[in-house]
């Protein structure tokens, strides 16, 4: 081990104070451990992006934490103490919106993450268990989005929620029940928002940091997939240590995040609509921006009538997230080039544009509602 | 087999030394390099291509012993350990020492039948205390999920805001919830008044009244066929958003849900759009003055049939 030698100089209050935690948990064995994890073919900004979801998480703990000092959840405060934070707590109108703009934030980032994995092949042996474990990653992230625009209270929350649950409800078997467990009744009030702030703030964020933990370990399990192509030889001339390379583009690429969320919260600070009612008076409810495209989708005639509406708002997003998860084992090719597999290079693009598609199209539609 | 630390090593013209370390490829998980002490010159790096056989502990070279000696000292400072570095599944790849370090099984721990009786008592044991706690979990979690139905008849206005026939006139109420302990609150709701023209009735009722049965079957109310008010739950059967009254370029006035776009006539019948269902009829009934009374109920959406929730 590389232990510095003695320069006879006697070692300050901060070395003492590390050598003494080191003799105990064997702190620079751990810290070396951690960095000097070989990246095959060196470091590359395409694989900055799961460092940054745990940035945005860091930073989304962070500020709502902060928002609890202030918010209420019970229905005849929850929308009173949000207009509080926004408009007389001082730098609550930043703090929310970095929250919430954050929010978003993630939901690109796993996108981008997951297309990466895809793209890359990184799924495929022996990373199997990263891809499901990721999976179930990426559904609490949608959960978050999805619980916590209830808390405002306001019509936007209320609407979303109405219309989010009714989508649960049409689970074969199950779906009464989770509608009815999820809004702890027939219809939304006192006791959704209480179940919605518990699994926003308690439930979603334990089972993150379980999974995501879970996550980095297997992904250190297996290792780095590193890049599709180049022989052994030339990866081997590439390849670097985490630190200090990749550490350096993920570490550029947080400050980025940070400054595009900060500049939207800056520009675009959250605005709440009128308080939630069940009466929306002139309001045209509308999902967040994420799940724009499964809204619009489900007007689509193909999905009307019983039948289509269980396969729109279950049928489809059901299979497709089945096929995710049977995708590693079905695709035992070990080709990770993307351009070497049509397919798969194909079924992402579809997606990807469909997605696309359909979110533009929703926003299009909004000036015909009037 | 991979060659072993203090292995031999033998060149074409005789022994020159013992393998001191052995260095890893940390993408192929193999053995790169031999590090060979030689005899008290110094340390050779030499390449796994320059071995020709590897047995116990004897590595036998291509080369003799001046070309091993010509190769360029090893340089300790080029590497890292194995406990510096995280190379994954790299103890399953390498086996090079001559032999295991070891730590004595405790004497009571030797008995592999009491081994697995714990483990099994370990399970039973959270299980007696993890299975009793499912239910009452699951009971105080679903405390307010079913409530029973109301059929209270909540004022909600006067005939005499419809002006026109056959057109969507909304209405707005308050009803009073009790949620959990919380004090009694009010909300805010609506429904839809239509005052039907005959043929409107008839699409509606097809000659038939319309009974209203709660949840054991018993009759609730009925709405008589040729009572021209109509009381539309202001819940979209689609996906329960709020609909409203509309003019549309082509099918004229309707009643059109702002969220996915379902479309129905004065009569609650779907034009357009993704809904299952025509619009929810509630009992209403009008007294001499014009007064109008509904029994506020709610309807699961996206179904073809109605299933009351509320």
């Amino acid at each position: 081990m590389n232990d510095t030698p003695s320069s006879g100089a006697q070692p300050t209050v901060a070395e003492k104070v590390f050598t003494f935690v080191d003799e105990r948990v064997g702190l620079k064995l751990l810290a070396a451990k951690m960095l000097n994890e070989a990246v095959p073919g060196g470091s590359r900004w395409a694989y900055v992006f799961g460092s940054i979801l745990l940035f945005i998480f860091g930073m989304q703990a962070l500020t709502g934490v902060l928002l609890m000092f202030y918010y209420v959840p019970t229905a005849d405060h929850a929308y009173a103490s949000t207009q509080f934070i926004l408009h007389d707590v001082d730098y609550g109108w930043f703090l929310l919106s970095y929250h919430f703009w954050g929010s978003s934030a993630m939901v690109l980032c796993v996108f981008a993450h997951m297309s990466q994995v895809f793209l890359w092949g990184a799924y495929k042996k022996p990373r199997e268990l990263i891809w499901l474990v990721g999976l179930l990653l990426f559904a609490i992230v949608m959960g978050f989005g999805f619980t916590g625009y209830l808390l405002p209270w306001d019509q936007r929350a209320y609407w979303a929620t109405t219309v989010g649950v009714e989508i649960m409800d049409k689970m074969p078997v199950l779906g009464d029940f989770m509608a009815r467990f999820l809004k702890g009744g027939a219809t939304p009030g006192q006791m959704t928002l209480s179940r919605f702030f518990v699994i926003h703030v308690m439930v979603l964020p334990a089972s993150l940091i379980a999974l995501a933990g879970l996550h980095l370990f297997l992904f250190r399990c297996a290792g780095p997939a590193g890049p599709f192509r180049g022989t052994p030889t030339e990866l081997k001339a590439k390849t670097d240590y985490f630190f200090p390379r990749q550490i350096w583009k993920d570490v550029v690429g947080m400050a980025v995040v940070f400054a595009c969320i900060s500049a939207m919260a800056f520009w675009e600070p959250v605005v709440l609509l009128e308080e939630a009612t069940p009466d929306p008076g002139d309001y045209h409810p509308e999902p967040e921006w994420y799940f724009l495209f499964m809204f619009q989708h489900l007007r689509l005639k193909m999905f009307s009538g019983e039948f289509g509406q269980f396969l729109g708002s279950i049928g489809l997003p059901s299979a497709l997230g089945i096929m995710l998860v049977l995708l590693p084992f079905f695709d035992r090719d070990s080709e990770r080039n993307i351009f070497k597999r049509p397919l798969a290079l194909i079924g992402w693009v579809v997606l990807t544009a469909s997605i696309l598609l359909f979110t533009v199209s929703a926003i299009i539609n909004r000036d015909f509602l009037d | 087999m991979q060659p072993q630390l203090k292995s031999k090593v033998r060149c074409t013209d005789g022994e020159v030394g013992e393998v001191s370390k052995v260095i890893m490829d940390p993408l192929s998980h193999d053995v790169s390099h031999l590090v060979v002490s030689m005899n008290g010159e110094g340390e050779r790096q030499v390449p796994m291509g320059a071995v020709l056989t590897v047995a116990n502990d004897v590595v036998e070279l291509r080369s003799s012993s001046s070309e091993i000696l010509r190769l360029p000292p090893f340089m300790r400072e080029d590497y890292v350990t194995l406990h510096e570095v995280e190379i994954p599944g790299l103890e399953r790849h390498i086996h090079v020492t001559p032999g295991e370090v070891l730590v004595p099984f405790p004497e009571l721990e030797r008995n592999v039948k009491r081994r697995i009786f714990f483990a099994k008592l370990t399970y039973a044991t959270g299980l007696f205390i993890g299975l009793p706690l499912v239910f009452p979990v699951m009971k105080f979690l679903m405390k307010p999920m079913y409530a029973s139905l109301d059929n209270r008849w909540l004022k909600i206005g006067n005939t005499g805001k419809v002006k026109t026939d056959d057109v969507g006139v909304q209405f707005q109420y308050k009803r009073t919830v009790k949620e959990a302990y919380l004090p009694e609150a009010e909300i805010e709701k609506n429904v839809w008044l239509v005052k039907a023209t005959s043929s409107v009735l008839e699409k509606v009722y097809q000659g038939k009244d319309m009974e209203f049965r709660d949840a054991t079957g018993r009759a609730v109310w009925t709405n008589k066929k040729d009572m021209p008010y109509l009381a539309f739950s202001g819940k979209c059967p689609h996906l329960g958003c709020a609909f409203k009254w509309r003019k549309h370029k082509v099918l004229g006035q309707v009643f059109l849900c702002p969220c996915h776009l379902s479309i129905y006539d004065a009569s609650g019948k779907v034009l357009d759009g993704p809904a299952p269902r025509p619009l929810d009829l509630l009992p209403i009934q009008v007294s001499a003055n014009g007064d109008v009374q509904i029994i506020d109920m709610e309807f699961k959406a996206g179904t073809k049939s109605q299933t009351r929730i509320v």
